[in-house]
């Protein structure tokens, strides 16, 4: 497909129908999908794990699933509400996106001896990641733009690229080739998310006390979240990365602090 | 049903095409290839472009919509996995046709105006019978309607548009290959993953049947009007085929020779196409096609 050159030096309404296709998505996943089945190149070799490793990987694997299963039906829904045309592209990307990502964790849990996924996501899942899926629902069902995307693209992306990017820095070799490729898309989701709230707190800054007030309530699940993650990968409190240190730079960076 | 969906997944998508048939297009057609001259200049044959565009454009946003919509409604990953690869397909098919409509000289400030001057209100008819399907969430009527009628409706006027334009604008042939592609695709799937949930809810046949029948009738109405409008169009088409004389290639469609016949004749060939299609799609899933009342 063609080349698109860099985008930043465009005008805006050239910027969003360049960025926000097609042409731009497939350039962007290509150099890190291409020869990459389930987003892991076949020379990377598998390690030994021990019982104990595997079975928490597969925990936190499962609820990486109900995360990206929360993004895929989220994102999708937006769709029919999506502002512009330009909107509705870019949600179609991330919408495979999050298809891909479900379906390479899925694939991974199987590699890990999980014979059935969907069952043993059932059994493991985060509570306060399903209560936090269903609010982000909620918020898509109301067709409340601004907050779905904030719930969206800002808080339930920074809560991914946290936990990825930590988890993907210490993982085994093939889990975290997979996460590396999950991290590059979340920063591309970031940043739709960043690019539309922040014109539209521009033009309505009373939003921002709006979305604040959504920020709280999520906040506490995506905390919940993160501290359950780190005890299933077996981490021990003195070598705990502060991941909700992290995840709450990472949204106060966009303009939300606590 | 695992082993036919796993036919489906992202991963056989991203290798079959955007890695596979549409590797070193730009908006589906090679990067060199341009719009033909009378497409431009003839002030009746531009009309004509524009306005066939527009009711793709309007077709694929139906197509959008109802894909999106189906990811929540669907009963299984697979299926929703699917449904994720197909709303990106429709979505790259919304941009491409936009983008036509650009190369045709509409400006992005005239977009919306442009559509809303030129779309087929029989079209928009059809498209209100599906999306009132998907809005309810109903899983098993929205892919009948999206991934049986209304892409089996679009696969055919798709090849249609692509034997005429063979000879005459490559451009926009190449374009319309890719999404046949993804087409096949898209039906492919309804067929086979509806069949087996039809067979578990046999009290749906004919609530389903009569959607069919609702959206075939908007479907012909919007072919009568669309080739009722395009006659002088078409006249000009045979002109230009005429003076080309022995070196025009044949654009055949069904049997017709798209460069001699009327707009009548092309009607009952798309028509009489997409009606069989229909009818044998149908009846692979289990349903009885209804002719509209």
């Amino acid at each position: 497909m063609g080349e698109c050159g860099d985008p930043h030096q465009l005008d805006e309404g050239d910027f969003r129908s360049t960025v926000h296709s097609f042409e731009y998505w497939f350039e962007a996943v290509e150099g890190y999908l291409h020869d990459r089945p389930f987003g892991v190149s076949p020379k990377t070799a598998e390690i030994e794990l021990s019982d104990r490793q595997r079975d928490g990987l597969i925990t936190t694997l499962c609820n990486y699933c109900v995360g990206e299963t929360a993004a895929l039906e989220a994102s999708s829904g937006m769709i029919g509400f999506a502002p512009d045309r330009h909107a509705k592209i870019f949600l179609s990307t991330q919408v495979v996106d999050e298809g891909r990502h479900l379906e390479i964790l899925l694939h991974r849990l199987t590699q890990l001896g999980v014979a059935d996924p969907e069952a043993e996501i059932g059994k493991r899942a985060s509570k306060s990641l399903l209560k936090f899926k269903d609010r982000l629902l909620d918020l898509v069902d109301s067709r409340d733009w601004e907050a779905a995307i904030f719930a969206q693209n800002v808080i339930l992306e920074c809560l991914e690229f946290t936990a990825f990017k930590h988890h993907a820095s210490t993982a085994d070799p093939v889990t975290s080739e997979m996460l590396w490729g999950i991290v590059s898309d979340e920063r591309r989701h970031m940043g739709f998310g960043e690019n539309d709230l922040g014109r539209r707190l521009l033009a309505a800054p009373h939003t921002h006390e709006r979305l604040s007030k959504i920020k709280r309530e999520l906040d506490a699940l995506v905390l919940n979240t993160l501290s359950e993650t780190m005890g299933e990968l077996g981490i021990g409190m003195a070598d705990q990365p502060d991941l909700a240190g992290d995840y709450l730079a990472a949204v106060a960076r966009l303009g939300f602090r606590s | 049903m695992a082993d036919f969906l796993a036919g489906y997944s992202v991963q056989k998508w991203l290798e079959s095409c955007p890695q596979g048939y549409l590797e070193d297009t730009v908006y589906g057609h090679g990067a060199d290839e341009r719009e033909p001259e009378e497409a431009l200049r003839n002030e009746v044959l531009h009309e004509q472009q524009i306005r066939t565009t527009v009711q793709l454009i309007a077709g694929e946003r139906c197509a959008l919509a109802a894909s999106s919509g189906l990811v929540n409604a669907a009963p299984d990953q697979p299926s929703k996995l699917f449904l994720a690869t197909q709303t990106l397909d429709e979505a790259r098919h919304v941009e491409i046709f936009t983008q036509r409509l650009y190369d045709l000289g509409v400006t992005p400030d005239n977009l919306e105006s442009t559509i809303s001057r030129y779309v087929n209100p029989n079209l928009v008819k059809f498209a209100e019978v599906l999306l009132e399907k998907i809005d309810k969430k109903d899983f098993v009527a929205g892919v009948v309607g999206q991934n049986i009628v209304l892409e089996g409706m679009a696969f055919s006027v798709f090849e249609m548009l692509q034997a005429q334009a063979a000879d005459s604008n490559p451009k926009f042939a190449h374009t319309l290959a890719g999404t046949i592609a993804d087409e096949r695709r898209h039906v492919g799937f309804g067929e086979n993953r509806i069949g087996e949930l039809i067979k578990r809810h046999p009290e749906r046949k004919s609530e389903i049947q009569r959607m069919q029948q609702d959206m075939t009738g908007h479907m012909l109405a919007t072919f009568h009007t669309a080739f009722a409008a395009s006659t002088a169009a078409n006249e000009e088409f045979h002109k230009l085929s005429a003076a080309k004389g022995g070196q025009r290639a044949k654009a055949v469609y069904q049997g017709v020779d798209l460069a001699e016949a009327s707009t009548d004749e092309m009607e009952g060939a798309l028509a009489n196409t997409v009606l069989k299609e229909f009818k044998t799609r149908l009846g692979r899933i289990g349903l009885e096609y209804q002719s509209p009342s």
